[in-house]
């Protein structure tokens, strides 16, 4: 037999328990417009909700990360066009000076124009993007290049950076470097072999010099029918003679300064004292160069004009390498932006998509619920409805 | 006369029956009760000559309507029903306390926002900004763990309180259940049955199933034993106390009272819950959160601890306070080494010198790695345990010390020839592990200037690059040694091959600290603690920005270390299943919504089983209002009937008098 009190009782009481609870769940998803509120609710899309979310941080944080490094790459361009046009300018003042129509007095005035664009060079190197300078490499909280002055005037320009790229992650497993290494890039690392430019009859041994640049090569007289090499103006001097004695093939005489650095001379057929210059290409960098030609300008060396149109020749040569050279890292650091600029926008749409998979994966249809939560509150009445008839008519009540 | 013997039977059985059915209205609505209904019987017939006469109505009995295999399955369902509640309400708690997919994000922004801001770091390793961000995002993710582990640990000892709770009501229904055994007994026995004293210890007894689990035995006279996990609680009319504690594993299990032998196999009901939350479910969930932690602790701390942060090396460093010397007793210190660097700050000279940890019976404590350092050990550098066995490293004045793996700046050579060249060093080693890197002379001549001279490079894998060191090579250029990271620079001097294989040799370091020691004893290390409870940002990071560990370079200033730390996001670690944190994490918690919504899923079916079987309960002995009005109308009618039988009767019999 059904129909006892306790069971009507239990079923209405039931069924209105389980209406609450699912109308709750829908109010809830309604107040969110999710569908997903809690891990619970779909364990799987949870993961994958959640694995998107942090997907989407991470590729927001490399985006910041990239934005900063394509800022401080821009402004290193910048910095590389200004350093560009220095050289230029200094090409130009040269060639005016090869032509012929400047004096001592006007030669110094422009020697001091190339001290202004040293300067101004140096200054270039050294700038700082956000507390950090650019062209250090990895140490970007000292000032890459250090000047050393005689009579306030730049006589050397040494690099104190680091010689180590600063890599920094762009995008998952992708790593860039924003801070260049000033040393390569404001520097020639494709040594040739040395050119000398003299009269002493001094030429390049077979062994690899590693002198760069320009070095002066004084040839002087022994006493003893030799000859005496420098390459530090005397701080050091190499017998050839003496070398020979010991072995040294006179063909390939090592010239060393303090520095360890090496030259290596054909002394073969040195017949005269004298100062040779010594122009070693691909070895090139802005500062010394500079410093070269501002001191050919003054002549403190007091070539003949022979020699010091020689040199000046030279000179223009070696301002042409070192532009070629700023101009092909103007053209890396431009190809490193457009990468740079081509890898946010990819990780620009990943985000997006993140952003956009996840929305979907948690967005509630809010016209379902509104259905659904309808259909649910007429149930609901419906039940108190049935439970109200049920539990207050009996038979009791047709009793006499 | 028969008679009115049978009237009076029928008005009797027509007031019992009243009682019956007025009993059952009145119980209606009480929990537990069993309708009753009345048992006639024809009464005891004459025989008059030939004929047989009945003798009214009997009373026999009253039956209680009752199910007992139906009530058993009920007990059993609702004791699954309250386990599953109470479990998923726990779960659903401790799920709520995650926060994951709510508004302010839980431990898995913590964690994004920590690899971020190390990225962040990489980025700016020297700027003070960006080390502040790193450490109070740390500060965050620590905060974060300590809170869900103080929580979990909270609810573990919540659980356990409760569970003495639930243990005392056990107690409480099992002696009234047995009280009521006694008292259902003794009436049955004297003076027939005793059905409400049944509905009530049934009642008991169902309520005990909602505590835990129960099997009832029925004897003799109504009695019924109950049992519980194999434990009969209730025998005849005796109890017998339980106590809940826990076991030499620390697990949550019941025993009899004063026995100790704690069963943890509790099934059923809230302690049976309460067990399985105890000992399974939130035990599991704290062990997954402090695998996690103590992984993030390791893997950062062992990378850190060879770093260096913007201030540069040391001149002391002090650990934490250790329970033991003893090196045994820290499960993380292997047998290994550690690798100190000590500088002269005025002429820049660096050495290195390898400690062995855990090798022998001399190096096993770290009162004897001490003492190996402040003896021959370690130059210029000292150091101590106190008394609270925290070990401190002291530089002395004029030197400063490290645990870089950058290359010493010159190499061990073996060089034959009088005038060899001079070999610097540096670079940073790319590999993981450490290694030595052997250059053999190949060819004689001089630096720079023979042809055939070549310097061949093996490491512990074989060779791995062949350089030219003659015609071509400018002495004093770096040559970057294959994918090792590891640039060499010959000055000018001669080299051979023939007499004498000259070579020399780089020690590389991937680890200076392979041992672990640096970070189970608190040496530079970023983090401290060994769980959720206890990770922390070391204090003397937070106190100093600087000392964040980003370099590993001999300048000091890169960002080597900041990068592997921060790509530790996507590293994936044994310790973790062989999963990263953050998939660990999401593994973890959605573990956690899993259990939830099965126990949900669980919980309605049970639910529904439940509501079925009362239902099936309530058509066999619940009260139909209906039923009971109706049979009263019809005893009604049978005490009129009687009633006008008797005046019959008694009018006939003064008939029969006023005739005579």
């Amino acid at each position: 037999m059904s129909g006892s009190l306790n069971n009507i009782y239990n079923n209405v009481s039931y069924a209105l328990y389980l209406h609450s609870v699912e109308m709750a769940r829908l109010q809830e998803q309604a107040t969110t417009g999710s569908r997903i509120n809690r891990p619970s609710d779909d364990p799987s899309c949870s993961y994958r909700v959640i694995t998107l979310n942090s997907q989407e941080k991470s590729l927001e944080n490399y985006i910041n990360n990239l934005s900063e490094a394509t800022d401080t790459l821009e402004l290193s361009s910048t910095v590389i066009q200004d350093i560009q046009s220095a050289i230029v300018e200094t090409k130009v003042l040269l060639t005016q000076v090869m032509g012929g129509i400047y004096n001592e007095e006007n030669r110094e005035r422009l020697a001091e124009r190339i001290n202004d664009t040293l300067e101004q060079v140096v200054s270039l190197a050294n700038t700082k993007n956000m507390g950090q300078y650019l062209f250090g490499g990895n140490n970007t909280t000292s000032a890459p290049y250090l000047t050393e002055r005689t009579n306030g005037e730049i006589t050397s320009v040494t690099y104190q950076g680091s010689l180590e790229n600063r890599e920094i992650e762009v995008a998952p497993g992708i790593k860039s470097s924003a801070f260049q290494v000033g040393y390569d890039i404001f520097g020639s690392d494709d040594r040739s072999d040395p050119v000398f430019l003299g009269d002493t009859g001094a030429a390049a041994g077979s062994g690899t010099s590693s002198v760069k640049g320009d070095t002066w090569l004084t040839v002087t007289d022994d006493g003893g029918g030799s000859y005496d090499l420098s390459i530090d103006d005397g701080a050091t001097n190499v017998n050839v003679a003496a070398e020979v004695l010991a072995g040294a093939d006179i063909a390939n005489i090592a010239v060393t300064n303090a520095s360890g650095e090496v030259l290596y001379v054909d002394a073969t057929n040195i017949s005269s004292t004298g100062v040779d210059m010594v122009s070693v290409p691909g070895t090139y960098n802005i500062f010394d160069t500079l410093i070269s030609v501002k001191d050919l300008l003054r002549n403190e060396r007091e070539l003949s004009d022979a020699q010091l149109r020689e040199l000046q020749d030279n000179s223009l040569t070696v301002l042409d390498e070192i532009n070629e050279l700023i101009v092909q890292t103007e053209v890396t650091v431009g190809s490193k932006i457009g990468f740079l600029d081509n890898l946010k926008e990819s990780l620009e749409k990943l985000k997006y998509d993140a952003e956009d998979e996840a929305t979907l994966l948690q967005e509630a249809d809010i016209a379902q619920i509104a259905i659904d939560l309808s259909r649910r509150e007429v149930l609901y009445q419906m039940s108190l409805s049935i439970a109200g008839k049920l539990m207050s008519l009996s038979l009791l009540d047709f009793l006499g | 006369m028969d008679s009115f013997g049978i009237g009076i039977s029928g008005l009797n059985a027509a007031q019992k029956a009243f009682d019956i059915i007025g009993n059952n209205i009145a119980n209606a609505a009480t929990d537990g009760y069993h309708r009753q209904r009345l048992n006639l019987t024809p009464a005891y017939s004459s025989q008059i000559g030939p004929v047989i006469l009945g003798g009214g109505v009997d009373v026999a009995g009253i039956t209680r309507i009752i199910d007992s295999f139906l009530q058993k399955e009920i007990f059993l369902q609702q004791s699954s029903l309250e386990q599953v509640s109470q479990e998923l309400a726990m779960l659903r708690t401790v799920e709520n306390s995650f926060g994951e997919l709510s508004a302010g994000g839980g431990l898995s922004t913590a964690l994004d926002d920590f690899f971020n801001a190390l990225q962040d770091l990489s980025a700016h390793p020297t700027e003070t900004i960006w080390q502040n961000q790193a450490i109070t995002s740390a500060q965050i993710l620590a905060a974060k763990f300590q809170t869900l582990g103080q929580f979990l640990t909270t609810l573990e000892s919540q659980i356990s309180l409760e569970a003495e709770n639930v243990i005392n009501q056990v107690n409480a229904l099992i002696g009234k259940i047995a009280e009521l055994n006694y008292n259902i007994k003794r009436q049955e026995i004297s003076s027939g049955q005793a059905y409400n004293l049944r509905d009530q210890r049934d009642q008991r007894i169902s309520e005990l199933s909602k505590l835990i689990n129960v099997e009832t035995q029925s004897r003799e006279y109504g009695v019924v034993d109950v049992s519980t996990s194999g434990i009969p609680v209730v025998i005849n009319t005796s109890a017998l106390e339980l106590e809940v504690g826990l076991n030499e594993n620390l697990m949550l299990g019941i025993t009899v009272a004063n026995e100790f032998n704690y069963n943890t196999d509790i099934q059923g009901g809230r302690l049976g819950a309460l067990v399985s939350l105890k000992n399974d479910l939130i035990a599991g969930i704290q062990n997954d959160l402090d695998n996690l932690a103590n992984a993030m602790i390791q893997q950062i701390n062992q990378y850190h601890v060879q770093g260096v942060g913007s201030e540069g090396s040391f001149t002391s460093l002090t650990g934490w306070v250790n329970e033991s010397v003893d090196l045994s007793d820290f499960s993380t210190v292997a047998a290994g080494y550690t690798y100190i660097r000590v500088t002269n700050t005025s002429t820049g000279a660096v050495t290195r010198t390898q400690i062995d940890v855990n090798q022998d019976a001399a190096s096993d404590t770290l009162t004897e790695i001490a003492g190996f350092i402040n003896g021959a050990g370690v130059a210029n550098v000292t150091a101590s345990v106190n008394s609270s066995n925290q070990l401190t490293i002291s530089a002395d004045t004029g030197y400063k010390f490290d645990f870089l793996p950058a290359v010493l700046p010159t190499a061990t050579t073996d060089f034959a020839e009088a005038l060899p060249p001079t070999v610097t060093v540096s670079g940073i080693y790319t590999g993981t592990s450490n290694d030595t890197l052997t250059f053999t002379v190949s060819g004689d001549g001089s630096v720079g200037n023979d042809d055939s001279l070549q310097l061949i490079v093996t490491d512990s894998t074989g060779m791995i690059a062949t350089v030219n060191i003659g015609s071509g090579y400018a002495v004093g250029d770096e040559i970057t040694i294959g994918n090792t990271g590891i640039k060499i620079a010959l000055s000018i001097g001669d080299l051979n091959q023939t007499i004498e294989d000259d070579k020399f040799t780089v020690q590389v370091f991937g680890n200076t600290d392979t041992s672990g020691l640096l970070s189970a004893v608190g040496i530079n290390t970023f983090f401290s603690g060994s769980n959720a409870q206890n990770i922390a940002v070391c204090a003397d990071i937070t106190a100093n920005p600087k000392r964040v560990a980003t370099a590993l370079g001999e300048d000091m200033t890169d960002n080597n270390n900041a990068l592997r730390i921060a790509a530790l996001r996507d590293q994936a670690v044994t310790a973790l299943d062989s999963l990263t944190p953050g998939e660990y994490y999401r593994r973890l918690i959605t573990d956690i919504g899993q259990q939830v919504s099965v126990k949900q899923s669980h919980q309605k079916n049970v639910e529904v089983m439940v509501q079925n079987l009362a239902s099936q309960q309530s058509e066999i002995s619940g009260v139909n209002i209906n039923d009971e009005a109706a049979r009263m109308l019809i005893f009604e009618q049978m005490f009129k009937a009687m009633a006008k039988y008797l005046s019959t009767l008694q009018s006939s019999l003064s008939t029969i008098m006023e005739i005579i």
